[in-house]
Order: C-alpha cells, then structure tokens, then sequence
C-alpha cells in the first residue's frame, strides 16, 4: 500500500461537519495563543527558578510574581492547547493519530510529566529557600520535556512515509510505543526559544501594570521592564539564528524559502527584533513600549504559525493529502451553535477579565461602577438565556423524535 | 487501522479507564464545589461571618489546585488515551461532534478565566461582584456538563442520528436527560464529600461544625436524587443494553456501584447529626469510597456499549460494521472479508500481509493485534486475557477454534470476525497455541 492510499484509506468516513478552512483558521489562532502561553510558562518558570538562585530582595520578589505568573499561565496553555488539539483531529485526523500511537507511552506520560510540573510548581510556591527553588526547577524540566513530546508528535506527523517501518520490528509488529523515532532540534529550539521573549515582554507589561498602583515601587518596576526589554530583545535574536538553521534543515524540495509566508515572517521578525533594539536601548522607561511590543509580538507569532501551518500543508502536499478533499457533510445547527456560543462567551470572558484587570490595579479594594455591574448581571444573563434556549431546543428535539 | 499500543497487563482501553475515572472526581467537583461556595459566601455575608468565608476560600484554592491542575490535564488525557485506546472511535466522534466540543470549550474559557478571579479577589472586589464571578463560574462550569453528557451519552444511544447523522438527533438521545440529572444530583455528593474533608482541617469549631452540617445534607439530597435518577436512566437505557448490563455486570461490579452510595449515606446522615465527630482521614477514605462508586458505575456504561464504541455503527474494535447513508458511510465488512484484513489494513509488516505456512502464527497475532486486543490483553496475566478465555473454551484444536471463531457475532457482546477464511485459520492457530 503506497503512502496517499494509506492516508486515504485513514481519513476518517464521515466528512467534516463545516467548511475545512474554517476548522484551519481557527487552529492557527488558537495554537498561536496556545504556543504565546506555553512559552510565557517556560519563561516565568524559569526566571522563578534563577530569582530564588540568585536571591536579593529583587529576585526574590520576582521569583515570586513569576511563580504565580506561571500557574496560571500554565492553565492557560492548557486551556488554549485543547483547541488546536480538537480542530487538528478534524482536518488531519491520520497524522495526528498515527503519530501519537507511534509513540503512545510517551504521549500518555505527557499527561503525567505536565501534571508533575504543574504540582511541582504549586508546591515551589508555598515553599522558601532550596526546596522551593528544587521545586520550580523540577517544574521547569517537566515543562521542556513535556513540550519535547509534542515537539516529536508534530514531527513524526509530517512524515507518513516512515510510519510503517517505526510500527515494524523484526518482520512484526512493534506494539510498545515507547520510541520517539524522530526529532528536529532546529525546529524545537524555534519553538521555545521564544520562551525568553515572550516572557520579556511580559515583564515589560509587569512593569508598566503595577506602576499605576498607589503603592508602586517605581525602582523595581523600572528594574524589571529594564530586564524584560533586554530579555526580548536577545531572546529574538537567537530566535532568528535558529528559525535560518531549521530553513537549512528543510527538505530542498518543500522551497519554504519562497513561501510568501515565510517571507511575511521574515520581516515580520526583523521588524519586531529592530523594535525590541529600540526599546532597551535606554535607561529607563521600558514600560512605555510595552503595548507595542505586545502587538509586534503577537502580530509577528500569529503570522508564524500562519506559516508553519502552511509549511505542514507542503510537507503532506507530497503525498497527495490536502484539507479540501475531505467529504462535506455541512451541519449548520451546530455549526451556528458554536458561533453564538463563541461570541457570548467571549462577552462573559471579557467582564472576568476586565473585573481581574481593574482590581488588580488598586491597593485596596477595588468597587465596580455602574458600568461594570451592569455588565456583570448582563451576563449572568447570557448563560441563563443559552441554557434555556438549549433546554428549549433539547425537549422540542426529544419530543419530536419520541417514538420515532 | 492504526498502530496498536499494547498495555502490558491493561490494554490501551484500560489506560483510558483509569484517566477517565479518575477525571471524574476533579471535573465533577469543578461543576458542583461553586454551588455550594455561594450558599456559604452568601450565608458568611448575610451573618457577618468572616470564618465561613475563610472556609470558602480554602475550598477554592483546593478547586483551584485540584480541579484545574489535575482535572484539565487529565481531560486532555482522555483524549490522548482514547487516541491510544480507539483513535477510529474518537475520529468518528469529533467529526460529528467537533462543535460540540468547540462550543464546550468556550465554557472552558469562561471557566479557568472564572476560578482564577475568584480565588485571587477575595476583599479585592466589593461583594456583589465577587458573588457575580461566582455565579458566573457555576453556570459556565455546569453548561459544560450539558454539553459533554450530549457526547457521551451519543455513544450509549445515538437515536436519531443513525437515519439522519444531524447533531441534535444524536445529542438529545433517549438517555441524555436522565444521564444530565443523575450527574447533576451526583455531583453534590463529590461536592458535599470535599467540602468536609476540607472543614475536618478547619481549626474554628463553628466553621467546622456548620460546614460539615451544611455539606453533609447537601451530600445527602445528591445521593437520595442521583439514586432514584439512576433508576430513570436505568430504564431509559434500550432493550438490549439492559440485557448485557445483566449479564455482564459481575457481582463485584454491582456491589461496588451500590455499596459505596448506602456506605455514603450513612456517613452524611451521621455527620449531619454529629458534625463535630469529623476527621481528616475518614473524610480522605470517604473520597476513596465515592470513587469505587463512580468507577463501577463509570466501568457499567463502558460495559454496556458492547459490542460497539458507536452503537450500531463501529464495533468495540473499530471496525464499521453499521451504515449510515446520511453521511455516505458504508459498512467495510464486505471489503475486509474480501481483500482480507491484513491487505486491507494498514498497519501490517509487509511481511505478514500474506498468510502463509511461514508466517501462520504471526499473522494470526496481528489478526487478534487488529481484532480482538482493544478488549483482550494477548498476554497470560491482565484485562481479559486471551490464552486463559481460549483455554477456558477447552478447544486444542484449529479447527474447532475457527468455527467458534465464526459463530462470534451470535454473542451479544462479541463483534463478529472478519476477515478471509485463511486469516480466519491463522487466528485460530494462534489462539491455540496461546492457550496451551
């Protein structure tokens, strides 16, 4: 059997319920999001890890607003995986299966290392000295290794060719899943890398947030977007060093180099890194160029994982397996279910925010004003509504089909 | 179709059991714990009660810490594990289900984003608005419930979507509103057994005292609710799942689904009316003993499936058997037993995509491998183990194994072979060589 009958013969038969595109574009947002939080996790982790090395009041304050970071940053990568994770199953269900069970045992112990590190992490928290920095370091390694797995799972998706000799050994079947049969450090070290960058600018907006508190400590504030300005700044530059050692990796026939997108990523690149050059280079005042270099930032991880979804669609074009080919079968009730849904709770999700944001920005307690509380009430509202409209919905549909 | 991951002793669909349930304890503590936190917030505002609401923040930071620590990793672990256990299965399932999932998803976001302000604005925020992002995070967080049990009880009883393939036909099946009520009431007693456990720590006699008297009625009402929902849903299930839950449910599967609950009960009703007699260890076993309940009852949907992951449609090995003309899905039986299962599959050695004298034995393990290790471990020792249920058979011979290995789909939990009749030998073959 060659390698596109195969993959044809895996896709699965029931077609994608909407327009595969739509399923794209929405996994590219999300991973982007996704891989934003993976690397601030990586990068507060870690400054947690060199703050309580190093100590002093400065560190050691940090150590512990980047510790607190982490955790939640951590749920949030969680949380912003799942998406990507669900959409990549509807439009490449063979590679992401095949893939994973390839290497069953290790994405099995991914669930394991991650939930290590993420307990580690709280227990870093409640602890001082050398069992605290133990802790976060621990938490640290899981994360990597964690994030190496994926690393391994998203690589070997890209090369179905090999599959069958990774699942044969000795004539039979190799059933242990116990091997990761293929990785790219270039292609890895691109991916957390960003880990300092990202949390450089995040420091960044640190310093800028909590200047606005009537109880701000201006020096160390200052202190910290000084260190993130810089962090971000060489942190990109390495990031450009690595991204042109995986271009010379690629397989020649793929021409990456001559993708538009890549090409938007290029500049993209050179114009945040000319950015991050301009804001650290001064003694103070870092905070000032937070918001900027949260948008170049964001604006230059959206278009490159635009781009390595592009590079995925070459990989797996040489096998004959494009996106538009799976069957249509168009349901649009869920379809408008999802959207509504999206937007209503982007609506609840965005008072959260706004109350966790505001609150955050006094030393006491903070009291919503007329707006907010309206807003609030608005949106207990939306989530009654939804469940009565669903309720609605459930017993029309059971009475309907009753007996049927 | 794909590769299999063999569990030495477990099988891969034991790996995802033990996430699964384990899952439970986390992900229904997260749906139910906010409900029983804004009656105690309300209560410790209403009375001016700062040790309620020292109480309350305890429990959610234990929310916090364990639910979304534990609990959405191991969510993302059920996928992973059903990917392992049955990628074909969960394929099929998001490819009807994937905005079902998308739009629970959304709650998720509602949900993490929810539990993180509420736990860090405790006399950050004015009351109301604290009491607001706690009604907020119940609501989200219960909507997921609504949403997820359309998915899973779709895969107990797809209803309508067999002749239409529509996404409510499958959603609001005949199990789906006694499944959302049984959760719903059950979920407070998880809540309830928590929140004692987190008060047997309480230093203040009254917190203590008050909490464990609060919960433990609340844990009560769950119980007494979830068992006559039970019985709803017990007899909402179809015909046929009745019968294979009678005879598959072994005694010790039956008793650890109704010794737990009248275990529970005791344990609430006596600590409603001796609150001060709690402790922190009979608490943790209390947990432990929930969860033996929720595993039996968790092991008894599963059991009750068979011989199908989609029922109707694709059986316990991935196989489709069913069809279903609103998607333009047929049965690949026909196919398989024609071109044989080891040409049809991918996942074959080269070398044994051809039985011969050769290679008869080992064809015949990637024939079980293919059809009958999603449910059997092929080794001695573990989940229903091959050689000891073919010894058990008492066949010493090929040939009699293979026309017991015909007469399979006659069993009302077994899927049928397929497979050409020199595939169908090769098994038996090796299935008596297992068994000696």
């Amino acid at each position: 059997m060659d390698t596109p009958a195969m993959l044809q013969l895996l896709n699965d038969p029931m077609g994608v319920p909407f327009y595969p595109v739509v399923f794209q574009v929405l996994m590219v947002l999300t991973f982007a999001l996704h891989i934003l939080f993976v690397n601030l996790s990586l990068g507060a982790t870690c400054l947690t890890v060199i703050g309580r090395l190093k100590g002093g009041e400065r560190w050691t304050r940090l150590a512990g607003g980047m510790g607190q970071a982490a955790t939640a940053s951590v749920s949030g990568a969680i949380l912003l995986g799942v998406a990507p994770l669900l959409f990549v199953q509807v439009i490449y269900d063979p590679f992401w299966y095949a893939s994973s069970n390839l290497s069953a045992a290790w994405a099995i112990g991914f669930i394991f290392i991650l939930m290590a590190g993420y307990a580690s992490l709280y227990l870093a928290r409640d602890r001082q000295g050398d069992a605290g920095s133990a802790f976060a370091g621990f938490a640290f390694a899981m994360f990597l290794t964690a994030g190496f797995i994926m690393h391994v799972l998203g690589f070997q998706l890209l090369q179905p060719e090999k599959w069958l000799g990774w699942y044969t050994s000795h004539g039979a079947a190799s059933t242990a899943g116990t091997v990761l049969h293929d990785f790219s450090l270039p292609r890895f070290l691109h991916f957390v890398v960003p880990a300092f960058a990202v949390t450089g600018v995040f420091l960044m907006l640190y310093s800028w947030y909590f200047r606005a508190r009537a109880d701000a400590d201006a020096a160390y504030l200052d202190w910290a977007g000084r260190l993130g300005a810089k962090m971000a700044f060489h942190a990109t530059t390495i990031e450009i060093l690595t991204g042109l050692l995986w271009l010379i990796v690629l397989p020649r026939d793929l021409r990456f180099h001559a993708h538009p997108l890549f090409v938007l990523g290029v500049v993209l690149g050179l114009g945040l890194l000319a950015f991050l050059y301009h804001a650290q280079d001064r003694e103070t005042g870092h905070h000032l160029y937070a918001w900027p270099a949260a948008g170049a930032m964001f604006a230059t991880v959206l278009e490159m994982a635009a781009a390595r979804e592009a590079l995925r669609v070459r990989y797996l074009a040489r096998f004959g397996y494009a996106i538009a080919d799976h069957r249509l079968n168009i349901d649009w009730g869920s379809t408008t279910l999802f959207f509504v849904t999206f937007v209503l709770c982007l609506v609840v999700l965005a008072w959260i925010l706004a109350v966790a944001f505001r609150s955050g920005r006094v030393a006491g307690r903070w009291e919503a004003g007329p707006g907010m509380k309206a807003w609030g009430k608005a949106s207990i509202a939306l989530l009654v509504s939804w469940l009565a409209v669903v309720a609605g919905l459930g017993v029309a549909i059971t009475l309907r089909n009753r007996g049927l | 179709m794909y590769p299999v991951w063999e569990v030495p002793g477990l099988t891969a669909g034991g790996v995802l059991a033990l996430i699964a349930t384990f899952h439970i304890l986390p992900s229904h503590l997260s749906v139910s714990a906010m409900w029983l936190n804004l009656y105690l917030e309300s209560k410790a505002y209403r009375e001016e009660r700062p040790d309620l609401l020292e109480f309350v923040r305890k429990y959610s930071r234990m929310l916090l810490i364990f639910a979304y620590v534990f609990g959405s990793i191991t969510g993302v672990g059920i996928w992973f594990s059903a990917s392992a256990a049955a990628p074909r299965a969960l394929s099929g399932l998001i490819h009807n289900y994937v905005w079902g999932w998308a739009t629970e998803w959304c709650f998720f976001l509602i949900e993490v984003a929810g539990i993180f302000t509420y736990y860090y604005t405790f006399d950050k925020v004015d009351r109301k608005t604290h009491l607001n992002i706690g009604w907020i995070f119940a609501l989200g967080s219960w909507t997921t419930m609504v949403v997820i049990v359309g998915i899973l009880t779709f895969m107990l009883t797809p209803g309508r979507w067999l002749v239409t393939g529509g996404f409510f036909d499958g959603f609001f099946n005949q199990t789906y509103w006694p499944q959302l009520f049984l959760r719903t009431t059950g979920m407070f007693a998880i809540a309830a057994s928590y929140a004692v456990a987190v008060a047997s720590r309480s230093a203040d006699e009254r917190t203590r005292a008050d909490v464990v008297r609060i919960a433990s009625a609340w844990g009560l009402a769950g119980l007494v609710l979830g068992t006559a929902c039970f019985f709803w849903y017990r007899a909402s299930l179809p015909e046929a799942a009745r019968a294979t839950f009678d005879v598959l449910l072994t005694p010790g599967l039956q008793k650890g689904m109704w010794m737990p609950i009248g275990l529970m009960a005791g344990y609430f009703a006596f600590l409603r009316f001796r609150p001060m007699s709690v402790g922190f260890t009979p608490a943790l076993l209390a947990i432990a003993v929930l969860f033996v309940s929720i595993f039996s009852f968790e092991r008894a949907r599963e059991l009750i499936r068979k011989p199908y992951l989609m029922p109707q449609f694709m059986y316990s090995n991935q196989i489709i058997g069913g069809e279903l003309p609103a998607k333009g899905v047929s049965s690949e039986t026909a196919a398989m037993n024609d071109k044989g299962i080891l040409r049809f599959a991918p996942f074959v050695p080269d070398g044994l995509r051809e039985v011969t004298d050769a290679n008869r034995l080992e064809a015949g393990r990637m024939v079980a491998l293919i059809e009958c290790s999603a449910c059997h471990t092929l080794s001695p020792k573990g989940l229903r183990p091959l050689p000891q249920r073919v010894a058990a058979l008492g066949f010493t011979d090929a040939e009699s194994m293979a026309a017991f290995i015909d007469g399979l789909g006659s069993y009302p939990f077994m899927p049928p072979f397929v497979g050409t009749e020199t595939e169908k030998k090769a098994l038996a073959a090796y299935l008596i060589s297992i068994s000696k």
